[in-house]
């Protein structure tokens, strides 16, 4: 008897006849509403999945794993409250503690339901006030079934077959080892969401020669960050990158120091002084042997290429916009490296002083060093760059490379002039681009082999 | 090419300065940091709070047990708000540069280890300012100490433990908050739970006891009130409660009946006991007054209370009031008997039961009473009572219960440190 009284609970939420037979046709709209977004039906009759699903469904996959298991959380305690059984004068502290935990999860499952069904009634196209009848327990069942069953009501979108698309935009190949320059074969890049891979980055293959000045392009969400991530070794990829021949993730700890990564925000101590900042820089980055003078005339030599000699003594936090830049990438160079990368160094600058900014990296790079940069202004400094890497967001929402080559070469392969319209090309229609995300790719593909 | 290669594998061989030199640069920097930054701010922060509860537990602390357990709860509360609000906001606020700097190169143990290096000379120097207000606010500290020679040293031994333990601890939170909203919204919560559970000051079900033991409040509480002696100082609230109470009137009308009844109540321990006093002389009623009343347990027994109100005294003024002793003074009573006996004798009197309806009024203040029973006596005797009562082994000032507290509150800080290491390591290390 309990048992069966525990099965109810887990799958209905309630023993009683009448809340029953509404879980069971809210079960039955669900599976219909699944099956139009191209979700397996069955999913709807299992607790705690079945939320996340259905926050795939709305479009609200980030609210899915909170959704989901403040749902398995409350049906486990209302598990638990079965099995431990209370009577009613008794009110020992563990059944006020079980009470309270429940009414949490219960508030977090309602809150996060109303955002997925506000996702859902977008997903739909239907006015707002259903709301009402989702939201409301013993109402709940009524939209599930029309929607489910009703051939008027169809989602906007399908759930994609990511694993589908994958195959089918499956691309192979690798670049050849440079010997004095930057070898990237990236395989796949991935990451864990709540049980479940989701691949980042996927066959990325190429060889950058030293002294090139590469622009890195792509939509919001291409996974420009998480390439430049990759590459430096700081989070690794199923990958074989080459710093001049030497292996950046088997030798990370000796190789960092051969990287410099300049990160989008200025990541800095605003309460320290210039000349503190870089001093510490310094001692962190440069070998153990360099003598204390030796430091000090690093530091001084970078402070006078970057134009910071007349603020060594300011707090960071005083500086301008393009002071903290140019303090933020002297932090990085102090350590002389042959891989030199910027994530989007001229964010908050005006365009003379991007454009100064950029002509500081262009002569890094002529002095034989690689210089990566991503910006999201690239026209007005094209003419700097050497090579342009365009990542694209494919339909199976993965970052994958386009094209990497010449800026000339880039312009006929997409047969557009500006850059601006090369990122618009590949972006996809949802974001206000044309979606050739995934011709670009294969195409490019194709090229190389 | 070949020059490209060659300085690549010069690069392999470069050494980069290690844990013990990184710590030198953070604990310069974080050094830096206290004049910059402001955080200078905790010192006179500490002092304003040492002062605020120096002046509550002053006329108290070390004078009596209930004062020193207060006062004793009160320091650790200090403690704890000072240590976790050194730290809490110490790592959530520049995530982002701890980002950047491990990847150029930076080991997190390093980090932390100069944090707690830090942390600790700025618990130090709270403790040392915390001392100095409340002495200087007027708390009595003693001067002999039990584990080093001076009691100021002793005790501020344990305060610096309780504080760094909670510096620690938020160290801890710190890691593993996204910002610093986050932290501040924690903070409450942890502080509640020390609090709550320090097992000092409020009582818990017995189910909690076991998260007492991982409540840094717990072995400072008791740290501090074995250091001031607590089960050796007077409890005198309630002495000084019954003292305040004078004036008030206490006594009732009784019929005699009832008074015998009460003398007969043999299952009542303490009319047992005195049914039980052997009197063992042939004496009349009258003689047997006279040397109950001068007998050397006289003065203990006459204030066992018999009844609500009613000590012996009363209960044989009563009878005096009765005239029993007009009529039966002179009735010989034969052989070695017990008061029981002698009260039994009393009741069973055919004459005495006839007047068991006979009203007697008894009215006077708790002062009188405690007048008669010697004010001074009975405060002692409150005070001694109230104190076995409370006592509690944990508060013993000995030099092994106080080493005890001490290496809980140093394992604290160490598992605090150790977690925080670990955390900062491995927390969202994919998104790093």
């Amino acid at each position: 008897m309990l048992v069966v009284q525990i099965l109810l609970v887990i799958f209905a939420r309630s023993t009683s006849l009448s809340d029953i037979i509404l879980s069971a046709l809210f079960m039955a709209g669900i599976w219909r509403i699944f099956e139009k977004s191209g979700i397996k039906g069955w999913w709807a009759l299992i607790p705690g999945a079945r939320e996340y699903q259905l926050a795939c469904c709305a479009g609200r996959e980030s609210e899915g794993p909170v959704y989901s298991l403040a749902s398995a959380g409350s049906i486990a305690l209302q598990v638990i409250s079965l099995l431990v059984s209370f009577n009613s004068t008794d009110v020992s502290t563990v059944a006020i503690m079980i009470v309270i935990v429940s009414l949490v999860l219960w508030l977090v499952s309602f809150i996060y339901s109303i955002r997925v069904y506000a996702g859902l009634i977008d997903v739909y196209g239907v006015r707002k006030r259903w709301m009402w009848l989702w939201a409301l327990p013993y109402t709940s069942f009524i939209p599930a079934l029309l929607w489910g069953f009703g051939k008027k009501y169809q989602p906007a979108w399908k759930v994609e077959d990511i694993r589908t698309e994958m195959a089918r935009l499956a691309t192979h190949g690798s670049a050849s080892v440079m010997s004095d320059g930057l070898t990237v074969n990236l395989t796949e890049r991935t990451a864990t969401e709540f049980f479940k891979k989701k691949v980042l980055l996927r066959d990325i293959h190429m060889a950058i020669p030293q002294g090139h000045m590469v622009l890195l392009l792509g939509g919001s969400g291409a996974g420009k960050t998480t390439y430049l991530n990759a590459i430096n070794g700081y989070e690794k990829a199923k990958a074989e990158v080459l710093l001049n021949g030497t292996d950046l993730y088997k030798h990370y700890k000796k190789m960092q120091y051969e990287v410099g990564f300049v990160p989008q925000s200025e990541m800095m101590r605003g309460k320290d002084t210039v000349l503190n900042t870089l001093m510490d820089a310094a001692r962190l980055r440069l070998p153990k042997e360099v003598s204390s003078e030796q430091r000090k005339a690093r530091v001084n030599e970078v402070m006078e290429i970057f134009g910071l000699l007349p603020v060594k003594n300011n707090l960071v936090e005083k500086l301008s916009g393009g002071q903290k830049k140019r303090l933020s990438i002297s932090m990085e160079f102090i350590s002389n490296p042959s891989l030199f990368i910027l994530d989007e160094p001229d964010s908050g600058l005006d365009g003379v002083m991007a454009r100064e900014l950029f002509e500081q990296l262009r002569k890094i790079a002529d002095t034989g060093k690689i210089v990566i940069v991503i910006t999201h202004t690239p026209d007005r400094v094209i003419d700097l760059f050497d090579d342009v890497i365009v990542l694209a967001k494919d339909s199976a929402r993965t970052g994958r490379l386009a094209y990497y080559g010449s800026i000339k070469e880039a312009r006929r392969f997409f047969g557009r002039d500006k850059m601006e319209q090369i990122v618009k090309s590949v972006n996809r229609k949802e974001e206000g681009g044309d979606g050739l995300a995934d011709e670009f790719v294969l195409k490019y593909a194709k090229e190389v082999a | 090419m070949a020059e490209v290669q060659a300085k690549s594998q010069r690069q392999m061989l470069i050494r980069h300065r290690g844990r013990g030199a990184q710590v030198r640069i953070y604990l310069g920097k974080m050094l830096r940091m206290f004049i910059y930054q402001n955080d200078w701010k905790v010192l006179p922060m500490a002092a304003l709070i040492a002062g605020l509860v120096g002046m509550v537990i002053r006329k108290r602390m070390f004078l009596t047990m209930e004062g020193t357990l207060m006062g004793a709860f009160a320091m650790v509360c200090v403690c704890i708000w000072n240590g976790c609000f050194n730290s809490i906001q110490v790592i959530c606020r520049e995530r982002d540069v701890i980002k950047r700097e491990h990847r150029s190169g930076m080991h997190i143990s390093s980090y932390i280890v100069s944090h707690m290096l830090y942390q600790a000379l700025l618990c130090l120097a709270q403790t040392v300012v915390t001392l100095y207000v409340t002495q200087l606010v007027g708390v009595q500290y003693p001067w002999d100490g039990l584990v080093t020679p001076l009691f100021p040293l002793d005790f501020m031994i344990s305060m610096f433990l309780i504080t760094y333990a909670s510096d620690m601890m938020s160290l801890w939170v710190s890691t593993l908050a996204k910002n610093t909203t986050t932290a501040m919204t924690i903070m409450p919560f942890v502080l509640i739970f020390q609090l709550v559970f320090s097992g000092g000051m409020l009582s818990l079900p017995a189910w909690t006891e076991t998260l007492t033991h991982f409540t840094i409040s717990n072995p400072g509480l008791k740290v501090i009130a074995a250091q001031a002696d607590t089960n050796n100082r007077p409890y005198d609230s309630i002495a000084s409660m019954v003292g305040k109470m004078g004036d008030s009137e206490i006594g009732g009308t009784f019929t005699v009946g009832q008074i015998l009844d009460i003398l007969q109540a043999e299952d009542k321990p303490i009319v047992a006991e005195l049914r039980a006093k052997e009197l063992g002389k042939v004496m009349t009623l009258g003689e047997l007054k006279n040397a109950l009343e001068s007998s050397a347990t006289f003065d203990t027994l006459k204030n066992e209370q018999l009844l609500e109100g009613f000590t012996v005294e009363d209960v044989l003024s009563a009878v005096d009031k009765a005239g029993l002793l007009e009529k039966y003074g002179d009735t010989q009573i034969v052989g070695s008997f017990t008061i029981g006996e002698a009260v039994d004798f009393l009741a069973s009197n055919p004459d005495v039961q006839s007047r068991r309806d006979q009203e007697i009024s008894v009215h006077t203040t708790v002062g009188k009473l405690l007048d008669l029973a010697g004010a001074d006596r009975v405060k002692a005797f409150l005070e001694e009572k109230a104190a076995a009562v409370n006592y509690n082994p944990d508060y013993d000032c000995t030099e092994e219960n106080i080493t005890s507290y001490w290496l809980r509150l140093a394992t604290f800080v160490l598992v605090f440190a150790l977690l925080s290491m670990i955390t900062l390591e491995f927390i969202d290390k994919d998104k790093r």
